[in-house]
């Protein structure tokens, strides 16, 4: 059980690893229009791949948690998901004023502060169970 | 919720890390338990009461203001 869950862990920080990998050069090649819209959109579809690699992985090690480490990232993912619909209505309410900034609140951004909401939820959590 | 682990783990001579192998959980997992900070499913309470030779009843006991 315990080398289950510590492939499972493995295998999840890895599959991480190489979404980064291939998330930061895919950003780069698109951002500076180096390639034709065609290969464009074919090197954009590698990040999604490893991506849901990557949740699929996450998965796989969340079902050989524990019960309090299944709580906890439960709850992480709950905190995550309510400040994240938070910040969506506040960014949508403020559009409507006619108020928007891009560089800070754009679609690569708001996937960043989604993460960071994820990671707050996690901390409080583990505080909470003593983790 | 209220619980005697510490005791029953006592008497067996086990450490948090022993009884958290037999039970299948972490070591931080189990102290979060004992602690009363998580309420272990109904499965890992049996299981815990298993090993322990005794009841779930005896291991957990509801507080006083839980009615």
């Amino acid at each position: 059980m315990e080398q289950s869950v510590k492939i499972a862990n493995r295998n999840s920080i890895i599959s991480a690893l190489i979404y980064g990998a291939t998330y930061v050069p895919t950003v780069w090649l698109l951002k500076h229009h180096v390639l034709s819209r065609p290969v464009s959109l074919v090197v954009a579809i590698v990040p999604v791949i490893t991506f849901s690699i990557f949740i699929f992985k996450l998965i796989k090690a969340y079902a050989v948690m524990d019960e309090v480490k299944q709580r906890v990232q439960f709850e992480a993912v709950v905190i995550g998901f309510a400040l994240t619909t938070l910040l969506l209505m506040i960014l949508f309410l403020l559009s409507m004023c006619g108020i928007s900034n891009p560089g800070w609140f754009g679609y690569a951004q708001l996937g960043g502060y989604c993460w960071l909401f994820y990671f707050v939820g996690w901390g409080i959590s583990i505080k909470k169970y003593g983790l | 919720m209220k619980n005697t682990i510490k005791v029953e783990r006592a008497k067996k001579n086990w450490t948090q890390a022993e009884l958290a192998k037999h039970i299948g959980v972490s070591r931080q997992g189990l102290n979060s338990i004992e602690t009363g900070k998580f309420i272990p499913s109904t499965v890992l309470a049996l299981r815990m009461a298993k090993v322990f030779d005794t009841t779930v009843e005896a291991l957990f006991q509801l507080d006083d203001t839980e009615g």
